[in-house]
């Protein structure tokens, strides 16, 4: 019992660098994402395909090999970061490539006639993205975007491969030191099972908010 | 930097990258196999009229799909030791990853299920098939047809989480990226090239599905 | 010659939750016999019939398929609980049904589709299985389709290769649920066709149906039922001209008044309406039931 109080402060310790590391990168890559996506939909014709390539190669590999590149690659171009700055630089902007997909589709699943009817109105390119295209983009997103977040709060931790103290790293460090293996993993999963959970409930309180949110597709 | 060497440099690499590619490959190609069929008993057992049954069923799913895969097979790695049997890495991948995927395998299955019309079981009720024969001859046919796009699509996410396999002392592709990489002080051109035979696998895997939809809707 | 009824039902009662169904039905079906079950919708026509080879597991009651109980049996205490799979398989083998949506299997060809209870049921070897598939696809004249795939025939051939599916394991009793309900009119007569060839070679049917003039040349004996319970059977002659139920008169009497105007199928006989004070069609109707086959 001793030991596994002694677990506790490290692990909340190490919830608090995970959540950092996720949010920020989750954030970053969702601001990323969005204006991406703003971009590709404006200049279409010239960004077309740098957008095609960058999510392929963005969502072709695995986000182990995007970290290790940033991480013990690019120093050898003379650009050196800690890990943890590697893990969100890196994390971002996997997770922009996925955001952006998001958008993408948020945007596409409104109906072009409205934005035909906005057109014929007079309505200005600037006024019908924000009143008309950008309310229903975003409530056709919401859940996909929760649910990204908790992708990206799961792939943060590959970090632990690098040694940023977030909860995977933090468990496997207290199974060295122990030798006891149960406790600390089961600490682990359960850790990580409560925060995916708490932004599932948090991302669908937030959606029963917004009102036309609860129409059905 | 000279193009010829690092020509030859990355010719070098490549037996050792390709050998890595292939264990990857046959890791994932085994867990989703064995994912498939854990995930078809997984949705029977959700689907089941035993509360108790599709409530393990949808917690199993829950743990799966909300913790990452790395601490999932840390557990598989790790915690057999803790009982006294000691597993080798490559098992504890395949275990690993295949109750993973199976999770997930669930949920696409799932949906296939419920768009069978349920015309079709009562005939095959009404004709003495018993549950076993109208799952595996009836439903699941059916079921593969209309997800193959989906499972497609799974097994590439299999291929990608598959990375993190390296950390257990399984010499998959990223292993091997790492093993060259400290062998030959220059990592970002094995990671790259690493990267690249992701990047391959997984937009062939892609190509397929791809093709398989087109040819789908032809025949529609 | 009183032989045993091939199918009984005793007092059959059907309840889902709280509404009750199926209110006490009983019916014998001969060997042989052609047995129609007519009503309005919601009357428990359907779900009797699904009773019968325990599709539902009806509540009270009994239902008898030569001579052993259906769905139940006696435990050590001498309570009723229900049976194991396999023994209702075993009681329900002679009994085959014919769906209103089909319910063939789309992945397979009308050839499998039609050879996979035999070949599922393991008793008989593939070849076997698929000679006797052939021979009932030959019997309702589909054997040239015995390689497509169902979503390639039409509604009519679908139906059609539903039928041989439930010929080909040879069963004694033939339950058809609304037969026709889901076809296109013009289709509709290609499925009747082969079910009367079925009735003139002495198959014993139970059909639910709307198509009441093939109900009344067909039936040896038509049952209404209403409200999940039994309002009148009898031979056609007596439901169709002489019913002694206002209710059931109430409920033919749409389909009188559409077959008062003209059709081309129909011939009102002039001479019959004379003598009997009945209308045309119902007199018409009245001399082909005295024999069977149309």
């Amino acid at each position: 019992m001793n030991a596994f109080l002694s677990m506790v402060p490290r692990f909340a310790d190490a919830m608090l660098v995970t959540l950092e590391v996720s949010l920020l990168a989750a954030f970053l890559g969702m601001i990323g994402g969005f204006a991406l996506n703003a971009l590709r939909m404006r200049f279409s014709k010239a960004l077309a395909i740098p957008y095609r390539t960058y999510v392929w190669l963005v969502r072709g590999m695995p986000y182990l090999s995007q970290l290790v590149i940033v991480y013990f690659g690019l120093p050898v171009l003379g650009l050196t970061m800690t890990a943890a700055q590697a893990t969100i630089v890196s994390l971002s902007i996997y997770a922009a490539a996925y955001f952006a997909e998001i958008f993408r589709a948020g945007w596409a699943s409104i109906p072009h006639g409205q934005i035909e009817a906005a057109r014929a109105f007079g309505i200005g390119r600037r006024a019908a993205f924000r009143a008309i295209e950008l309310p229903q983009a975003l409530a056709f997103a919401v859940p996909l975007l929760a649910n990204q977040v908790i992708l990206v709060i799961k792939e943060s931790a590959v970090a632990s491969i690098i040694t940023v103290p977030e909860l995977t790293m933090t468990a496997s460090d207290i199974v060295a030191s122990t030798y006891t293996y149960i406790g600390p993993y089961a600490m682990l999963i359960v850790c990580y099972w409560l925060l995916t959970q708490a932004v599932a409930l948090i991302a669908a309180r937030a959606s029963a908010l917004i009102p036309f949110l609860q129409k059905t597709s | 930097m000279n193009t010829p060497d690092l020509l030859t440099r990355c010719l070098g690499y490549l037996p050792q990258l390709l050998a890595g590619a292939l264990t990857t490959l046959w890791l994932s190609a085994v867990a989703v196999l064995c994912g498939f069929f854990a995930g078809v008993f997984i949705y029977t057992m959700s689907a089941s009229d035993s509360a108790l049954l599709s409530r393990a069923a949808r917690v199993y799913v829950s743990v799966f799909r909300g913790t990452p895969v790395l601490a999932q097979l840390l557990v598989f790695y790790y915690v057999p030791s803790a009982i006294g049997l000691t597993l080798p890495g490559v098992v504890a991948a395949a275990v690993g990853l295949s109750l993973n995927t199976a999770a997930y395998q669930s949920q696409i299955l799932g949906a296939g299920f419920r768009s069978i019309p349920r015309g079709q079981i009562e005939a095959a009720r009404t004709f003495n098939l018993t549950r076993r024969q109208t799952l595996w001859r009836i439903e699941v046919p059916q079921v593969v047809a209309v997800t193959l796009p989906a499972l497609v699509s799974e097994m590439i996410d299999i291929v990608k989480a598959s990375a993190v396999i390296s950390v257990i002392a399984v010499t998959d592709l990223m292993r091997v990226g790492q093993q060259l990489s400290s062998s030959s002080y220059r990592p970002l051109e094995v990671y790259t090239l690493a990267a690249c035979f992701y990047l391959a696998i997984t937009t062939l895997l892609s190509l397929a599905a791809h093709g398989y939809e087109r040819r789908l809707a032809k025949r529609i | 010659m009183s032989a045993l009824p091939i199918l009984q039902l005793k007092a059959v009662g059907k309840s889902y939750g709280a509404t009750r169904v199926l209110k006490g039905i009983d019916l014998d079906v001969m060997r042989g016999e052609i047995v129609t079950l007519i009503g309005p919708s919601g009357s428990g026509k359907t779900t009797a019939l699904r009773c019968m080879n325990f599709l539902e597991a009806y509540d009270e009651g009994e239902v008898w398929i030569k001579g052993q109980l259906l769905g139940y049996r006696l435990n050590g205490r001498a309570e009723r609980i229900r049976d194991s799979d396999e023994s209702i398989a075993e009681v329900r083998r002679p009994v085959a049904m014919v769906f209103q949506q089909f319910n063939l299997w789309p992945h397979m060809t009308v050839l499998a589709n039609v050879a996979a209870p035999l070949v599922l049921s393991k008793k008989i070897g593939k070849g076997e299985a698929r000679r006797k598939a052939l021979a009932a696809l030959q019997r309702v004249g589909l054997e040239h389709k015995a390689d497509a795939y169902p979503a390639r025939l039409s509604g009519g051939q679908q139906q059609r290769v539903g039928i041989a599916r439930a010929l080909a394991i040879e069963p004694e009793v033939m339950l058809l649920d609304e037969p026709t309900s889901a076809l296109d009119p013009e289709l509709v007569e290609e499925v009747l066709s082969v079910i009367r060839s079925l009735a003139q070679d002495g198959m014993t049917m139970v059909m639910v149906t709307h198509e009441m003039s093939f109900a009344a040349k067909i039936s040896d004996k038509v049952v209404f039922m209403e409200a999940g319970k039994i309002v009148e059977a009898g031979p056609p002659a007596q439901l169709f001209g002489n019913t002694r139920t206002p209710r059931l008169q109430q409920f033919l009497k749409p389909w009188f008044d559409r077959s008062l105007s003209p059709t081309p199928t129909s011939t009102p006989n002039a001479d019959n309406a004379a003598t009997t004070g009945l209308n045309p069609p119902e007199a018409a109707l009245i001399v082909t039931v005295t024999g069977r086959g149309a």
